[in-house]
């Protein structure tokens, strides 16, 4: 026999099985996809809030500002020093000129602070060093470090951004929607379960007359529980393609508003969904049809006697 | 071709159905299975095409011993078996033709052999030329043809049937009666089900008489002794 004619007639007796329960069949796809999207925004906001935090924590940074007359030798051994410590991203060196432009930048407006810096005659401001670290949680370490006598001495004054309570913020909000996020997801999931396995059950008891007679008649085993797998896999494969359709139309609906609301982390988020679709969908598709075809192979045990 | 040895069937709890039954059918017999009802005649019949194994003894089919048959052996027995029931078993959405070929479809057969097989098959049981009707536009006895055209499908050697005729009045279940005759004696060996004294009495075939689960008579040519 043919393996192309077999495939042909399952899928014919499948098809009957889905149309004959149209609504179920609808219910059964609609709950899948709502799993899947449910699970597929998690991810999102999970990657999104990642891409964020990276973000932030790249403006982060200290500054050390020296004493006027704190020679340049001495600030670049500072920076060698910090340089050393494997917290350390970058330590930028930031002459005293530079400093002074960049404080009369900020200040362009204030004709008082630009009248009496001329007034002065000479610059006011020593070199600094700009330190960037790899995580927020750092910055303590690198505080402590510049304690250190031999240099604490020289420094006028130290001054970061406070961005630890937006980062604090946005990880606390992450957990909380991560953990409310994969309870909905597993909520839909299990409600996906009682369905398919409802779905089949109720397969199994419309086409009762059918299945008695296909063992009346010596019908080969897979072609009686052929169809019922393939009804499973089917309502899988299709909740999976309507999901990646719902998510990419999702993506391209909120692209401008997003990309203003998050900046690039959005994009890079998008990218990071649309560089591993096959992997992402992939995936969930195969544990979707996995937990699919178990639930089905338990309602034939318990409903298809054989 | 059919052996029974020594073989009883107990339902649980406690119900004998059969009990040291011993019964050699050869090939090509016709053989008719009479009792009173609950006498056990259907638990025979479903032991024969194992949709129930047998609690004691051997049943051999062919030169194949069936009594502890493995699941997925049991379609293969199915294909050399065709059963025939009192209610005929038919799907109503399905035409004659397609409740024909619909055995065919579900044990992988070619589409062109269930082209030639099923016109063969329908023509033996005299519906030709009702291929295209749906069962709720037949008459009681040409359901029951149908359904013995798709018990014929795999040409099989033993035919099975089960009451066939307690849904029909007399001249179907007379016509039926003559269709299984016919079946006969083209070769195949039939077990024929029934308490209908009228038909055994003229049938003037083989009787198997079971009551209370046990042979009590098996007579060549026989009549229907137990009122
Ligand atoms: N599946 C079953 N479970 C329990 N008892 C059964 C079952 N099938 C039949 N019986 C019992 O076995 C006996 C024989 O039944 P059956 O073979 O159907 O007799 P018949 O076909 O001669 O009327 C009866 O007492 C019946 O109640
Ligand atoms: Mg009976």
């Amino acid at each position: 026999m043919s393996f192309l004619l077999s495939v042909a007639r399952l899928g014919k007796f499948t098809f009957q099985n889905i149309f004959r329960n149209f609504w179920l069949s609808f219910i059964t796809s609609t709950i899948f996809v709502l799993t899947l999207v449910t699970i597929n925004a998690v991810l999102f906001m999970n990657v999104a809030a990642k891409a964020v935090l990276e973000a932030v924590e790249q403006k982060v940074e200290i500054t050390f500002s020296f004493l006027p007359e704190t020679s340049e030798s001495i600030v670049t051994s500072a920076q060698g020093y910090l340089r050393g410590f494997s917290q350390v991203r970058d330590v930028q060196f930031i002459p005293s000129d530079e400093v002074l432009a960049n404080f009369q930048d900020r200040h362009q407006a204030d004709e008082v602070i630009l009248s009496s810096l001329d007034e002065l005659g000479e610059n006011p401001f020593g070199h600094s060093l700009v330190v960037t670290t790899y995580s927020t949680e750092d910055f303590e370490f690198i505080r402590e470090a510049m304690e250190t006598p031999e240099f604490s001495q020289y420094i006028k004054e130290q001054d970061f951004t406070d961005y630890q309570l937006v980062i604090e913020k946005i990880k606390s909000l992450n957990t909380r929607t991560r953990y409310f996020g994969f309870g909905l997801a597993a909520l839909f999931s299990l409600i996906a379960i009682m369905i398919i396995f409802n779905t089949i059950r109720v397969a199994i008891y419309v086409h009762r007359d059918e299945i008695a007679i296909m063992k009346l008649v010596g019908a080969n085993d897979w072609f009686i529980r052929g169809p019922f797998v393939l009804e499973a896999l089917l309502y899988s494969f299709l909740s999976t393609l309507v999901m990646v359709a719902i998510v990419f139309a999702v993506f391209g609906a909120l692209q401008i508003q997003m990309t203003l609301f998050f900046g690039d982390a959005w994009q890079g988020t998008v990218d990071y969904f649309r560089d591993n679709a096959f992997i992402i969908f992939g995936l969930q598709f195969a544990t979707l049809a996995l937990l699919s075809l178990l639930t089905t192979a338990f309602a034939m045990r318990k409903y298809l006697k054989t | 071709m059919i052996r029974f040895s020594n073989v009883s069937k107990h339902y649980p709890p406690n119900t004998c159905a059969l009990e040291h039954v011993n019964l050699h059918i050869k090939p090509g017999e016709f053989v008719s299975i009479v009792g009173q009802s609950g006498s056990g005649k259907t638990t025979l019949a479903k032991l024969l095409f194992a949709e129930e194994r047998a609690t004691k003894g051997k049943i051999v089919v062919g030169d194949w011993d069936i009594s502890s048959i493995h699941t997925s052996d049991i379609p293969v027995l199915r294909r050399q078996i065709g059963i025939v029931f009192q209610d005929f078993k038919l799907l109503s959405r399905k035409t004659v033709f397609e409740n024909v070929s619909f055995a065919l479809e579900v044990a992988g057969e070619e589409r062109k052999r269930i082209r030639d097989i099923v016109p063969q098959v329908l023509k033996i049981v005299g519906l030709s030329d009702k291929h295209h009707r749906y069962p709720r536009q037949l008459s009681g006895g040409e359901q029951q043809r149908v359904s013995i055209a798709r018990a014929l499908v795999h040409r099989p050697k033993i035919l099975v049937a089960d009451e066939p005729t307690g849904n029909l009045d007399t001249i179907h279940a007379h016509e039926i009666i003559q269709l299984l005759k016919k079946i006969n004696e083209y070769g195949t060996t039939v077990v024929l089900v029934t308490h209908d004294r009228d038909i055994v009495n003229a049938l003037k075939k083989r009787v198997v008489t079971i009551a209370d689960g046990r042979i009590v008579s098996d007579i060549e040519r026989g009549k229907y002794l137990i009122s």
